[in-house]
């Protein structure tokens, strides 16, 4: 199910939280009403863990993680990778990364199988994605944009991308990944995907702002609903966007 | 569908987004917008209107192409608030609440949605519709049913803790809200001050305007305002309660951070202060202030004074 929750009146919950299948980061501060968003959901299933990032809050954009790992920037404090490392299940390897764009949630995109990162990225970074999260790493862009953490957000079962996404694109991304695509938008028509929304295999958290239609499209294309995807493709087409891959 | 291993792939050939240094040539490219009109006075047109500006030009020479000194010339232009400005208003409008959750998209709306009084600064030709200014003024009797409304009445009424003036803050958001109007002005902080005359003028004229042209008796009347009430923050000296001899004169009590609001503070009926609770990066200079909330009212007859006193303050700084 995909819920509409805002962090202190801004709708970029992607910006304050991260989400993944084992674990969801939330950042401190703001009122306890995002916070409780998130324990209702995933309380009995993973652990939701209060923290910052290089004393910031918005740690959606500067970390990047899935079921095997979390990736975060060379200035996360001591404290903070201890704190991580001591909240997070043991399976879940935290590694601090030497790595001179340290916004790493907007330069890396990634599922429990495949990740995006941008092209300017470290050799040696590259390499600790791929140990650490155990992941495909393929340096790609999307729409033209280089961050591809920002525009685009994908769980193992679906993803979007940035509404500009020429249907070449959109094919060759899907391949890539192996899981369909839609290029769409968040929050009203907002282009940032990933700031505006985080995602996993089961859940969805969205900006407030977010329509009744990109509602329906992040809940069937990352299939959060039991519901036949085609039957619902159908009934949207012309509000779609773009087609499903 | 089998997938190729290696982690290099072609990419098709997309100009200037790859390399550090054509990024950085593009990022100097768009931000040297140079624009050679001069415009006088203002135009007013119906339909879509649209306001020019004399250019503002803080230094005589142009920058050059690589190297950039921090001189931008701009054409501001004033538009009606249309829908497609919300994600920039609703941006300005960020923290007119201090950091309570309230329905901010609902409110940003409601301006949006009254393109008759209205102002919205963009750059004239700007690819990203950049939204630089916003001002309005909504009658809280009108639009008394909105969740956005009633929630600010709410949270005036319990940021009030003087109570002297909270008999008049409540008649002024109940029974005289017909008559009241809630003037909101917020800008980005590198905003000319040379716009803030033309901007208020606009304001206060679209609002006569609208008294003689809206369609209905019920929508002309509600432009008739007797009073404005000012929601903003200012910095207050932490100590301007306690007598100050004349040596300690040069400290201000209070330092506004938009300049007409020093006006209109001294032209309100009354006003009170709240603390806010975001916590504030503080200026050296300014290591003596603390920010505080102010809630303002202000009579309609105090206008031509303050229109006034503002191209006097403006031009003279």
């Amino acid at each position: 199910m995909a819920t509409r929750i805002q962090f202190e009146n801004s709708c970029e919950v992607g910006v304050f939280s991260k989400l993944t299948n084992a674990y969801c980061l939330v950042a401190i501060g703001g009122s306890e009403n995002f916070y409780s968003a998130f324990e209702s959901e995933l309380a009995d299933v993973i652990p939701v863990v209060k923290t910052s990032i290089a004393g910031t809050r918005i740690i959606g954009r500067l970390c990047a993680g899935n079921k095997n790992g979390l990736l975060v920037p060379h200035n996360t404090t001591d404290q903070e990778l201890q704190h991580l490392r001591n909240s997070l299940p043991d399976q879940v390897v935290v590694q601090r990364i030497e790595e001179k764009l340290s916004a790493l949630g907007n330069c890396i995109a990634c599922n429990d199988h495949v990740a995006l990162t941008h092209t300017d990225l470290d050799k040696e970074t590259e390499e600790i994605i791929a140990d650490v999260l155990g992941v495909e790493v393929f340096r790609q862009t999307i729409a033209g944009n280089i961050l591809v953490g920002s525009y685009c957000a994908f769980s193992n079962r679906g993803g979007l991308v940035h509404p500009h996404t020429s249907i070449e694109d959109l094919d060759e991304l899907s391949t890539l990944l192996q899981v369909p695509l839609v290029a769409g938008t968040i929050n009203r028509g907002s282009e940032v995907i990933a700031a505006g929304m985080t995602v996993n295999d089961w859940t969805a958290f969205c900006g407030s702002d977010t329509t009744a239609t990109e509602l329906s499209v992040i809940e069937s294309v990352f299939k959060l609903r039991e519901a036949q995807p085609t039957a619902i493709v159908e009934e949207m087409r012309k509000s779609l966007i773009d087609s499903y891959v | 569908m089998p997938r190729k291993p290696s982690g290099h792939r072609l990419l098709p050939v997309r100009p200037l987004t790859f390399s550090p240094f054509a990024r950085s040539v593009a990022r100097v490219a768009t931000a040297y917008m140079v624009k050679h009109h001069v415009r006088d006075a203002m135009q007013h047109s119906a339909g879509d209107e649209f306001k020019k500006l004399k250019k503002v030009d803080r230094q005589s020479e142009s920058s050059e192409d690589e190297e950039f000194d921090g001189v931008v010339e701009a054409d501001f232009a004033f538009f009606d608030p249309k829908p497609e400005d919300f994600h920039g208003v609703k941006t300005l409008l960020q923290s007119y609440h201090d950091n309570k959750e309230w329905d901010l998209s609902g409110f940003v709306d409601l301006i949006l949605g009254q393109t008759t009084v209205g102002t919205v600064v963009k750059l004239e030709d700007d690819e990203d519709k950049g939204v630089f200014s916003i001002i309005t003024a909504l009658n809280l009797g009108r639009y008394k049913d909105h969740k956005c409304i009633s929630e600010l009445k709410e949270f005036l009424l319990k940021l009030c803790l003087e109570k002297d003036k909270i008999g008049n803050l409540r008649s002024l958001l109940g029974d005289k809200a017909q008559d009241v109007g809630l003037l909101v002005s917020q800008r980005v902080v590198n905003l000319p001050p040379e716009l803030l005359p033309h901007l208020y003028d606009a304001l206060f004229d679209e609002i006569l305007w609208a008294t003689e042209d809206e369609p209905t008796e019920e929508l002309r009347n509600s432009f008739r305002f007797k009073f404005y009430i000012v929601v903003s923050k200012i910095y207050k000296h932490k100590n301007a309660n306690q007598k100050r001899t004349s040596s300690t004169d040069k400290d201000d009590a209070f330092i506004y951070i938009k300049p007409e609001e020093e006006i209109l503070h001294k032209l309100s009926m009354w006003s009170f202060l709240f603390p806010l609770q975001t916590q504030q990066v503080v200026a050296h200079e300014l290591k003596d202030y603390q920010l505080n909330g102010i809630v303002m009212a202000v009579k309609a007859e105090g206008i031509s004074s303050f229109r006034q006193q503002l191209r006097t303050l403006i031009s003279e700084s």
